[in-house]
């Protein structure tokens, strides 16, 4: 059967290459390097409950309800704030009002095109909406997204995303949750299976 | 998130990235053993007809914290006791402690977490977790003797069932 998932994330990948390339005004290549189901008690040791993370949240509505939730480890939001804001490399340690406002941004070209493609593919209507912004403690910030959709969400599509501004390469997550029948639905359209396991699409 | 241990000294119990999760602790001085919970919602589904479809957990003892050797004298699954509920998991810790002797009247209760990691975003995850732990402590008749609770801040705990101190660790 045909993985639409693998065309979603090509896609979505090379128009959010294109826009953040634009963006910093220097080419950026976005990858993305796995994509995974998780179940969403699991999705606490991606990182470390306790690890620094900038965290991007957007609600989604439309035909699906959820949340996409763009995580980048401390380490690569300094580096994009640097870049973003074009400062020299390695000058950001503590993130001012323009960083977390450029990061939401970021976060909003990453998850615009990713959820365009897919409604797309679907042919189904995603709304994204404005992105709230956190950094704090990995756990911390997952864990109220779970939270908030612990009553109908079992299972999470975790996309890890790799930034290149060669020669360095950064990585940063995209995190998908629905609610359970939309999830398994969209899968099942995306890959024929309805939900679980591993997608290996790289 | 969602377990729930009943432990005696000299040994921690350590939880990590509560945000608007709720840690309960309840510790009996006289006995010097305590309880902790990672909590994440105010009411299970039995006690709140707007909840009709609670989440399947898998959990294990392997999702307890781990940056310490842990006495786990009790632990409750979430496979027998959904302990992710505030009221069952106060529920199941006050059961515990009881059958290991304590008395209701000598518990000292703490809360941790309730925040709402993202201010701009209109939640009431984390305070009505807070509210809803009040309401069933009170109930229970268990005193409250502290709180570090609200804010927008993500929360790590380490709580000694020997003296009932709880260490409350915040990144910034």
């Amino acid at each position: 059967m045909e993985n639409k998932l693998q065309e979603v994330n090509e896609q979505a990948a090379a128009n959010a290459s294109d826009a953040l390339s634009k963006l910093i005004d220097r080419q950026v290549e976005v990858e993305i390097s796995r994509t995974e189901v998780k179940k969403v008690e699991d999705l606490s040791p991606l990182i470390g409950p306790e690890e620094m993370v900038a965290g991007i949240y957007l609600p989604v509505t439309g035909d699906i309800n959820g949340a996409a939730l763009l995580i980048f480890p401390k380490e690569t939001a300094f580096v994009l704030s640097d870049l973003l804001v074009k400062r020299e490399p390695g000058t950001t340690h503590k993130l001012t009002d323009l960083d977390t406002s450029a990061l939401k941004e970021v976060g909003n070209i990453i998850s615009g095109n990713y959820l365009t493609v897919l409604a797309n593919v679907l042919q189904i209507k995603i709304i994204e909406h404005i992105p709230n912004f956190s950094f704090d403690m990995f756990g911390a910030i997952v864990s109220q997204i779970i939270t908030a959709f612990a009553q109908k969400t079992q299972e999470a599509l975790v996309i890890e995303i790799e930034f290149t501004f060669k020669p360095e390469t950064f990585k940063g997550y995209f995190l998908l949750l629905f609610e359970v029948e939309q999830f398994k639905a969209m899968l099942g359209s995306l890959v024929g299976v309805a939900g679980g396991g591993f997608l290996e699409t790289s | 998130m969602g377990d729930m241990a009943v432990i005696e000294g000299p040994h921690n119990l350590i939880t990590s990235g509560v945000g608007s999760c709720l840690v309960v602790t309840l510790y009996d001085p006289k006995l010097q053993i305590g309880a902790l919970a990672h909590t994440m919602l105010p009411l299970s589904p039995t006690q709140n007809a707007d909840n009709k479809t609670p989440l399947s957990r898998n959990s294990s003892s392997e999702s307890l914290p781990s940056q310490q050797a842990c006495l786990v004298a009790e632990q409750v699954s979430a496979k027998v006791k959904d302990t992710k509920y505030i009221n069952v998991a106060i529920d199941e810790m006050l059961q515990r402690m009881q059958t290991q002797g304590s008395e209701r009247e000598d518990l000292e209760a703490k809360l941790i977490g309730g925040a709402n990691m993202f201010p701009s975003f209109d939640s009431d995850i984390g305070r009505d977790n807070v509210l809803g732990a009040k309401e069933k402590l009170k109930a229970k008749g268990i005193r409250i003797v502290g709180e570090c609770v609200g804010g927008s801040q993500g929360r790590s705990v380490e709580f000694s069932p020997t003296t009932g101190v709880v260490t409350v660790k915040v990144k910034f």
